[in-house]
């Protein structure tokens, strides 16, 4: 089985943006156009991540949705503000594959993970969690890192198993965007807690980072913003470097 | 004039979209089936699904869509895509056990397998019995998203290996075929695919 070389995309509508620690935005393209160039390079998929819709208690922005889509035979998945089972048929019809969920499902209603499992199929919903550590435990933050939640991320990575999700979107608040590698001992301690595919995000900033987290982890896949952002490496780089290093990824 | 190839739309979440932007792309004309009338007007059939067996099948049922669709499956070419290959079967385990449409001897059960499940990301295909559809596509890789699988001993074209775990990833009946993998998700091999399926 191949681990998954992902692309993330952070929008603030109408720009995929880069934030650091979540914060300080600044401007790197229009989603369609790096959508469409990370797939050429061999993308396995497209995470589409509207940062600031749950901030302003709005929708994902269903066109840009649709234009990403449009550019890409790969899988997408989309969120950012989604709270209801309407908001996911929306964005199923509009050509998303999955629907990430994050800060209503922590912070009001859980059971929206239940339902959406028993509605469209587990492999359907992935819950994006942003993990902030606190000594030797982590706990549940929401709105892009700006809301502690109470929720210790262990625990809930496996109450969101048991609630029928199908994936795991893990980011790290501390290492999020500083390209300083990941937080390895946070991404091991969910991989083992959950059945799950986990996919971990926040800290790639060398070929290096990735292959340590592919081999002391094992994750279901790997989410890259900035490394590939700012063209300091290529999606068709990354890969041919993991198979030379033994790493399974697809062609 | 080509064929045209219709994509049946029922439910909540079926993901059109990308079946038909992929099917277009192979140069297939689509027409996105709504409603039972319209399924004079097509040459060939795509069954969608993303959602579990048992709301697929209450869905169609609710469409009035089921014995529509059994009739004209006797004679249209038929691609059944994930969910879509799966609600072939007799039954399906999801959420309790449902009668699906019975037009391949299996049953879906859950993927028993010492690795993550929903089994997620591109693998390979082994094909062990050849036919149109996937002529030109063994050991290619493809998109597979799910927890569910069939099973199956006499229809089989392709299988896939998850975990040391063996699984049915493609069957053929006659003029029936189906995948458990995403081909509008795969690239340039998904591509390959409906092109083979237009030119049947």
């Amino acid at each position: 089985m191949t681990t998954r070389i992902i692309v993330k995309l952070d929008i603030k509508p109408p720009f995929v943006v880069k934030p650091v620690h979540f914060e300080g935005l600044r401007k790197i393209g229009v989603p369609s156009d790096l959508a469409r160039k990370y797939y050429k390079q061999g993308a396995d998929e497209v995470y589409y991540i509207d940062i600031v819709a749950s901030l302003y208690q709005r929708e994902v922005l269903f066109d840009e949705v649709e234009n990403v889509a449009n550019e890409l035979f790969i899988p997408l998945a989309v969120g950012g503000g989604v709270r209801s089972i309407d908001d996911f048929s929306n964005l199923f019809h509009r050509g998303a594959d999955k629907v990430v969920v994050n800060t209503y499902a922590v912070q009001d209603d859980a059971n929206l993970i239940n339902q959406a499992a028993k509605t469209f199929g587990n492999q359907a919903v992935v819950v994006n969690i942003e993990a902030k550590r606190w000594g030797n435990h982590w706990e549940c933050y929401t709105d892009c890192g700006r809301i502690q939640s109470g929720k210790d991320v262990v625990e809930w990575a496996k109450e969101i198993e048991q609630r029928g999700a199908g994936e795991i979107l893990l980011q790290s608040v501390d290492t999020d965007g500083r390209q300083r590698g990941f937080d390895i001992d946070l991404a091991k301690q969910v991989v083992e807690s959950v059945n799950i595919p986990v996919v971990v995000a926040s800290g790639a900033g060398s070929i290096e980072d990735i292959k340590t987290l592919i081999k002391e982890v094992s994750p279901s896949g790997v989410a890259i913003a900035s490394l590939f952002h700012y063209d300091r490496l290529t999606v068709t780089d990354l890969k041919e470097s993991l198979r030379e290093n033994g790493i399974e990824v697809s062609e | 004039m080509s064929d045209v190839i219709g994509i049946v739309n029922y439910g909540v979440a079926g993901n059109i979209h990308s079946i038909k932007k992929a099917v277009e792309k192979a140069g297939g004309q689509v027409l996105v089936l709504n409603e039972v009338n319209d399924f004079s007007k097509v040459d060939k059939l795509i069954l969608p699904g993303v959602g579990s067996f048992k709301d697929a099948m209450q869905e169609l049922e609710k469409g009035g869509f089921i014995s529509p669709l059994e009739e004209v499956m006797h004679s249209l070419p038929t691609l059944g895509i994930c969910l879509g290959m799966q609600i072939l079967a007799l039954l399906g385990f999801e959420y309790g056990k449902t009668k699906g449409l019975g037009v391949v001897h299996a049953e879906v059960k859950p993927m028993l397998v010492d690795a993550a499940v929903p089994h997620m990301g591109f693998n390979s295909i082994d094909v062990i019995k050849p036919n149109q559809l996937l002529k030109g596509l063994d050991n290619e890789q493809f998109y597979f998203m799910h927890s569910y699988e069939m099973v199956n001993y006499t229809d089989i074209s392709a299988l896939t290996e998850y975990a040391e775990h063996q699984f049915v990833s493609a069957i053929h009946m006659g003029h029936i075929f189906g995948v458990q993998f995403h081909p509008e998700k795969s690239r340039e091999a998904g591509i390959a695919l409906f092109e083979n399926f237009v030119g049947l």
